[in-house]
Order: structure tokens, then sequence, then C-alpha cells
């Protein structure tokens, strides 16, 4: 089996066909629609309340915790792709091996959820 | 069109959108130059036919990494954090540092001599996800499996510093 | 081998046992599980083994340098007292288990066959480096540490990762037998320039996480920053798993470069001595003041690295246990005196804090001296014969500006480390009676004695080693 770069050439020919229509429509709404921009047309809308200060405030950090958790289990699941590719190859030892790296994250999850961390409301 | 031809294009691209990324204002816009440039190195990677490199890259770089700088940009609030402006003495030294590291960079380039790679061992699909595959679950099985130890560090601490205390304000 | 897999498996036990054990108990079952991987790294003594297949080699070195690495880690728990002063804040069974992760790391270190297996061994302990410098939640100084220490550190890992792509680029190979054997069968014209750029690179990158000058600028803050306890594992563990794999690099696998890195390391050496003493002579804060006493220790055993000589891994070993020994000790009393001193003195950690330690708590006072003197290196104790040592090295190789260097260095050193004996013994202040638990006592005469018992008899370990 012999890859070769120009394989993926099909990809990029889409993935330039759909920036290419996005940048076309972008281009003429801004060129067809009017262009009118009052200080009151511009202001965010909240049902004719006057808005007062900024709209930022702390967020919680389970929202980062839960994403951080996420990177790890991805790279799990990154090394788990070649080794599906090559299951047949690898049979009983390669099967093996991969239980005992899913078994140690699964303790890491068995661990996390104990803690509680995941927990959503309070 | 030959493969230089698409290395060029790709290569400027890469290092226009990196540029971008140090130059915008606005910190949302860096980061979404950054995903681009981090889908732009993927591009260099199926270039040296490094498949599966390609889509890791994107999965875990660009997919969540990128993720995890985007909450944290969204948690602070930057129009107040504008830095200081650095006075005119600062970045003509960093210029002048910088610029010399290019210079030796070049330099450097210019005069190596690179060696070819062996006939005999040469297989140009080492990237494929097979043979890494292959590869990984065989001659590097010890590294793959500490690498457990290293994300159960990464759990424990994350863990241990993202944990509500008592006392803490909860939103 | 089989401490990696003992200590990432009661890494884990510990992990889980902390949801039903008190603190005490678990400080005792850590030290348990470190006094069983000792022994299992012990059992292979005088036998050769290579694992997985050249990935890593268990050899007499290999096991000495494992079991200094324990040994600092059963001080560091010993040390510890079970993390209960603090009920609500302190976490013992994440800290202790991401201690034992952390040995894994250093284990991996100091055995390892291929390049890839430094970069994970390295990997694995610096990130726990970086999670416990900022454990310590509240304090703004803590945070700000771990953040200096995991943005440099990183950077540090990439330059160690750019030099090792290099070496394989040019080498072919990642096994360092394998680089052994094909830049001895190229002639040396045809190896590609590019190559002693990635044996500098790579230098550049582990030198970082010893702290030699200029690349120490990380470690004032970080030591001052992070909680005392794992300052001394830091200082101690990092340290020698750190210049066990530079051993293995720089002296081992391109000793037969050594024309092309020694320029860089003889004044990087040098620079680090003249830095680490003279900015040590003036601090005010003892912990800082440790900090930069071990940039120039640091700089004392890169001296022996410089001069590759075949006793130079006994030398490194030897000094590295004995400022394991003075260290841990060090830390241990600054520990204790710093925490009684909380609330009753602006800044806990500094000199004057320590006045009039020895009325009310002799035995810690000498232990602190005992520390102290072993640092600067005074005849009697261990840190004397690892100068010595050292010293010797660099003589047999003529390399003699170095040595002047050091010398008047170390002289600079009994200024501030006798600063430390001169507040304990000879200040006024009033300390009461500090209460230690048992196994603190026991850790810190243990110590004391080695220490003591080291600068008497040298040849006791030196025979081994």
């Amino acid at each position: 089996m012999n890859y070769q770069p120009s394989d993926f050439l099909p990809i990029f020919v889409q993935l330039a066909a759909a920036m290419g229509f996005i940048v076309f429509t972008m281009i003429v709404t801004h060129i067809l629609g009017p262009r009118r921009s009052t200080k009151l047309k511009d202001e965010a809308f909240e049902c004719g309340i006057e808005s007062q200060g900024d709209a930022r405030t702390p967020i919680s950090i389970k929202y980062f915790l839960v994403a951080i958790l996420f990177v790890l289990f991805d790279i799990e699941i990154v090394f788990m792709y070649p080794w599906a590719v090559n299951f047949k190859q690898l049979s009983w030892t390669g099967f093996w091996e991969m239980a005992v790296f899913m078994g140690l994250l699964l303790a890491g999850f068995v661990y996390v959820i104990k803690k509680g961390i995941l927990k959503w409301e309070k | 069109m030959e493969v230089s031809n698409y290395w060029y294009f790709l290569s400027g691209l890469t290092l226009l959108s990196a540029l971008m990324v140090v130059l915008s204002k606005n910190p949302i816009h860096s980061v979404l130059y950054l995903v681009f440039t981090f889908f732009c190195i993927s591009g260099h990677y199926v270039l040296l036919n490094a498949q599966f490199l390609m889509a890791v890259n994107i999965i875990v770089y660009a997919g969540a990494i990128m993720v995890l700088f985007l909450f944290v940009i969204m948690m602070f609030d930057l129009k107040k954090n504008i830095p200081d402006s650095k006075t005119n003495l600062t970045k003509l030294a960093g210029t002048v540092v910088a610029g010399s590291v290019l210079v030796i960079l070049v330099a450097a380039f210019r005069t190596i001599q690179y060696p070819t790679p062996d006939e005999s061992t040469f297989n140009p699909n080492n990237g494929m996800v097979e043979n890494l595959g292959k590869v990984l679950y065989s001659e590097y099985l010890l590294p793959f499996e500490l690498v457990t130890v290293l994300f159960f560090v990464a759990m424990v601490g994350s863990v241990m510093l993202g944990k509500r205390e008592v006392g803490d304000r909860n939103f | 081998m089989t401490p990696v897999i003992a200590l990432s498996l009661f890494g884990i036990i510990n992990l889980f046992l902390g949801f039903t054990f008190k603190r005490q108990s678990l400080q005792v079952v850590t030290l348990l599980f470190i006094i069983c991987s000792m022994a299992l790294t012990a059992m292979d003594w005088n036998h050769e083994y290579l694992w997985f297949g050249d990935m890593m080699k268990t050899n007499n070195l290999s096991i000495n340098f494992s079991l200094i690495i324990q040994l600092a880690g059963l001080l560091v728990v010993a040390f510890s007292n079970g993390f209960g002063k603090d009920e609500v804040y302190t976490q013992p069974a994440e800290y202790y288990a991401i201690l034992l992760f952390s040995l894994v790391g250093a284990l991996l270190m100091v055995s390892f066959q291929n390049l890839i297996m430094l970069f994970v061994g390295l990997e694995i302990l610096s990130v726990a480096m970086y999670v416990l410098t900022g454990s310590d939640k509240r304090n703004l100084r803590s945070n700000e540490a771990a953040l200096k220490y995991f943005l440099m550190g990183s950077f540090a890992t990439g330059f160690l990762l750019f030099g090792i792509a290099l070496v394989y680029g040019s080498t072919r190979s990642l096994y360092i037998s394998g680089i052994l054997y094909n830049l001895s069968h190229t002639a040396p014209e045809s190896l590609p320039s590019f190559l002693y750029a990635g044996i500098i690179l790579m230098g550049i990158g582990l030198l970082f996480k010893i702290s030699a000058a200029p690349f120490h600028f990380w470690t004032p803050d970080v030591y001052e920053g992070a909680p005392t306890i794992f300052t001394m594992f830091m200082s101690t563990v990092v340290k020698t798993a750190g210049f066990a794999a530079i051993y293995h690099i720089l002296d081992v696998t391109f000793g037969g470069f050594q024309k092309n890195w020694i320029i860089t390391v003889y004044f990087i050496t040098i620079i680090t001595l003249i830095l680490g003493n003279i900015s040590a002579a003036y601090q005010q804060s003892a912990k800082r003041m440790l900090a930069f006493s071990s940039i120039s220790h640091a700089g004392y055993m890169l001296l022996t690295v410089c001069a590759n000589q075949p006793s130079t891994s006994s030398n490194i070993l030897y000094y590295s246990l004995a400022y394991t020994l003075a260290t841990a000790v060090s830390f241990a009393v600054l520990m204790v005196v710093a925490e009684y001193q909380t609330g009753r003195t602006e800044k806990p950690e500094n000199f004057d804090a320590l006045n009039g330690l020895a009325k009310n708590n002799p035995s810690l006072a000498f232990a602190f001296t005992v520390a102290l003197l072993s640092l600067a290196g005074i005849p009697l104790t261990a840190g004397f014969w690892g100068k010595f040592f050292v010293f010797t090295d660099m003589f047999n190789k003529n390399l003699t500006y170095p040595i002047i260097i050091a010398v008047l260095m170390s002289a600079v050193g009994i200024y501030y480390y006798f600063k430390g004996i001169i507040s304990v013994y000879f200040n006024s202040g009033e300390i009461e009676k500090i209460e230690t638990s048992f196994l603190f006592k026991i850790a810190l005469w243990s110590a004391c004695i080695g220490t003591l018992v080291l600068g008497i008899y040298p040849t006791l370990l030196k025979s081994i080693f």
C-alpha cells in the first residue's frame, strides 16, 4: 500500500471550496447590504433597559476542568488509532498491552469520578 | 504543479498566519490564526508523508488544546490588561538579537551538507498509521505504557489544583 | 525495571487509599512503599539487565543512583509530617501519589538507554514538579513559582527535544549503543554539522534542569515560592536525576566529542560557581540562600562532568549523596522553624527567624549546623570528601583555572553558611521548644549521622560506588 501525499488533494479541494463559499457570502453581504450604523443602533439589545458595565463575570472552573480531562482522554483515543488499524497483526499480545493501558487510564477515571470533580450542580 | 510549488504556497501561508498571531490586536483573532497555523503545519506533515502525525496534530492540537486556550482567554477581561508599550531601546535591542539569530540560522542552513538517507533501510511509508502502529506496539512498548504515569500526574494535578475549596466563591 | 512498575502501582494505590485512610497512616504507608521499592532495586545488585530490547539498562551504577533518589524520597516523606498541620487545604494522598510518580520519572532518567526514555522520564519528573510547586493555592508566591517553572521548564524540554531530533538525524539511531556504534564507524569529516548543534542543545535542555548558569534564573523564585517540603524534593531528586542524565549524555554517549562541548560546559561551570556563590552571599532569606547554594553545588558537580575521568560516575554519586543528606536536613529544620515563626515574625524564612534556636532545641540546632558544615565542605563531613573527589578529578585532567575559582568560591560559601550557624548558636532570640514527630526525629538523626559517618569514613560507600 503505497500512499502518496497527492492522495490528499481531494481534501484540500473540498477545504478550498468550503472556505471559498464562506468568503464569497461574506463579501457579497457586505457589498449588497446597506451600511447604516448609528450610536443607538450599535448598542446591545437588552429589552429597553440601559446596559451598564461589562458583560464578563468570572467563570466557574468546572468547565475548564472538563476541558482538561477531555484533552487527556483525547490523547488516549489517539493512541488507540494505530492499534485499531493493526488489530489483526498485533493479535493477543497487542490486545493485552492495550488492555493494560486502558485499565490504568480507567483507574484514573474512577479516581476523578470519586473525587467529585465532574459533579455539575452543587 | 510539482511538489515544491505546493510547499512554497503552504510555507507562505504558515508564515503569514503565524505573523498574524503575533500582530493581531484582538486575542481571539490570535487564537483563530493559531488554529489556522496548525492546519498549515499539518499540511506540511502531509507533504512529508507523515499521515498519522497530521491527524494527531489536528485532533489534539487544533481540537483540544486550542479549546483550552480559548477558555482561558474568555475568562479574562482583556481590555484592562493591555501591556505598556516597550521603550524604543528595548524594541531596537530585540530586533538586533532576533535579526542576528536569523542571520546565523540562514548562514548555517546554507553551508550544511544534508546526508542522504540509507537506501536499504529507507521506507517512504514510515509515517503511515499501520507502520507506525507496528513499531509503536512492539519496539516502543515501554515508553507507551509509561505515558500512563504521565497521564496520572496530569489528572491528579488538575484535580488537585482545580478542586473547589471551602470558602471559594462559586458561580 | 521492577521498582518502576512497583512505584507506579503504589502511586495509584495511594490515590485510592486517600479516600479511606487518615493522614498519618498515609505517610507510613508511603514510607513502606518506598522502602519496598528500594528493596526491589537492591535485589538486582551485580547483575546487568537490558529491559524491553535495550530501552533501559540496570547495572550497578543505575542501582546506586536509584537508591540515592529513593533515599531522598524517603527523607522527604519522613519530614512531611503527613501534612497534618493544615487539615483543610492540603490533600496528602495526592501529594504522596505525585511524589511516587515523580520518583518513577527520576528512575527512568538514571537508567535510560534510549533517548525517548530520557524524554519521557524528564517529562514525568518535570510535570510532577510543576504541579507540586503550585500546590499551595492560597499563596501568591507559590502560583508565581509554578508558572515560572512551568513556562521555562517546558521551553527547556523543547530544546532537549530539538537536540534529540538533530542527534537522531545525524546518527540514525535513538539508542545510546546505536549512536556510539554509528559515530565510531563514520569518518569525522562526513559527520553532519548539525550533530554538534544537537549535542549542545541537549546539553542546554539538561543543564536547565540542574539550574546551571546562565539557565539558573528560575531557581531562586521557584525554590522560594514552593512549599518547603517540595523544595527539598526538588533540590535533591531533580538534581541527582539531572546529573545522572548529563553524565550519560555528555560523558558516556558523546565523550568522544569532548572537544566540541567542553568549552561551553567549562564556561558554564565557571559562571555557575561565581554567580551561585556570590548571589548567595547577598541573601537575607535562608530559603533563597539555600536555592543559590544549590546552584553553586551544581557548579561543583559540573566540574567532574567536564573532567570526564573514569572515576566521574562514582564522584557524582558520592557528591549527590552528601548533598542530598545535607540539603534535606537544612530544609527540614528551616521548615519547622518557619512554621513556628509564621504568626510571630514578618519573614519566617529569614536568618533572623533562626535566632536563638539552640537554647530550647539543641538537636535541631546541631543537625542544622552539621548540614551547613557539610554543604560548606568543612572536614569531618561528607561534603568535604565530595568536594575533594571533584577537585581531584579536575587535577587529574590538568584543568587548573576552574579549581582555583572553585576553591575561592568555597571560601565565599563559608561566609553565607556560617551566617546560619551564627544565628542559630550565637544570636539571641526567643524560640520555644518545637514539637516534632517521631519519624521526623528519626529521619533528622539518621541523615545527620550519615553525613558524619561518611565524612569520617568515606571508603565505606566509595568502594561500592
